[in-house]
């Protein structure tokens, strides 16, 4: 038996990604706008919070299917999503680095 | 400077839309060679392009229901890893390697999409499923080989985190061939995937300073409409015509960073 075919599930994940991109063109859109007619600090700031809606919207996917998983009952891939999850997390606390 | 990222945004999101490849690999080498950014800030800046990408793609793929949200996520438990993984790397790795290495990945990509006959990834007109009365009928599958996946995932997923690519042209055959996964899905599920494994990275970029945000905004705001944009013209535009227009594009991008390496050096 294959593993697609649920209609709501998909519908749910799809929405979250069309939200987050969207909201994020519309806020980094703002910025951009802002930049090109001020060009300040200001500008700079909402077009980083653009980005970082956009980079946070993927997250937001793993996290609405983990919880639709656990609704399901479906433990195995709850927990693959917590661990993706938590992998996500962990990068961006600990993946710092240097030059 | 920053109406420039915006048409380059849109130039690359509608080529990549129209080819089905993404467009972030011209992103990067075009900052790198015609911005003066950095080769590392280049890569983290066009990881929020590719983010923008995958977003939109795959929300049209999962309408379709044609990917598995399953497999994809079990995937990317490898994909994550190895991009946050050789993402924290980078911060460690030579600067004129990092440029050689994406010089030679660029011209073998031009090289793979010559070899296929100028038909980009998500060209498979023979396994476009039929309609029927309840939805789409493709072929009950169930996965297999599921540690030789896991093992490809992390080595894409290292390559998006090391090049700020999306891994397709390594997860496609391998789901399709190895694990039996039906190539319409393959194809849908690698894209899902492309997002969270370009997050795993794009933090740890991030977090580093490596993604400029002044450039990132105006160009994501133009991928985002040049995908939009690409995906309405696929329909009316040869395919064929953008794949030979990318292989330039890229042969180009590639011998010039070759020769801005090169002139280092002598």
């Amino acid at each position: 038996m294959s593993q697609i075919r649920e209609p709501g599930f998909d519908r749910a994940v799809a929405l979250v990604l069309r939200i987050g991109s969207f909201a994020a063109f519309l806020v980094m859109l703002t910025g951009v706008l802002a930049a090109v007619v001020v060009d300040g600090h200001t500008a700079t700031r909402i077009e980083l919070a653009g980005v970082l809606i956009m980079l946070i919207t993927p997250v937001a996917r793993v996290l609405v299917a983990m919880i639709l998983f656990l609704r399901e009952k479906d433990w195995k891939y709850g927990a693959i999503s917590a661990g993706v999850l938590l992998i996500l997390v962990l990068g961006s606390l600990f993946g710092v680095g240097e030059h | 400077m920053t109406i420039l990222l915006v048409v380059l945004g849109l130039f690359a999101g509608m080529v990549g839309a129209l080819s089905g490849t993404g467009g972030g690999i011209i992103i990067t080498p075009m900052l790198a060679l015609y911005f003066g950014v950095p080769i590392e800030q280049a890569i983290g800046t066009s990881l929020i392009a590719v983010i923008t990408t995958s977003a939109a793609s795959s929300s049209v793929h999962l309408q379709r229901h044609t990917t598995d949200i399953r497999l994809g996520m079990t995937l990317e438990l490898a994909t994550a890893l190895g991009a946050a993984t050789t993402a924290y790397l980078v911060g460690y790795i030579n600067r004129t390697a990092l440029q050689v290495l994406f010089a030679t990945f660029l011209l073998y990509g031009a090289v793979m999409i010559l070899r296929r006959g100028g038909k980009t990834e998500d060209e498979q007109d023979e396994f476009v499923p039929q309609l029927s009365g309840t939805g789409f009928t493709i072929p009950d599958y169930e996965p297999k080989n599921m540690p030789l996946g896991l093992g490809a995932s992390l080595v894409a997923g290292g390559l998006s985190g090391l090049l700020g690519i999306g891994g397709g042209p390594i997860k496609v055959p391998v789901m399709y061939i190895f694990m039996g996964i039906p190539l319409i899905v393959a194809t849908a599920t690698s894209n899902f995937m492309i997002g969270v494994t370009a997050a795993a990275s794009a933090a740890v970029y991030y977090r580093r300073g490596d993604v400029v945000v002044g450039i990132a905004a105006p160009m994501a705001v133009g991928v985002f409409v040049g995908s939009l944009l690409g995906a309405r013209l696929a329909m009316r535009v040869h395919s064929k015509y953008v794949a030979i227009l990318l292989v330039g594009i890229m042969l180009y991008l590639s011998l010039h960073m070759f020769v801005h390496i090169a002139g280092k050096y002598l």
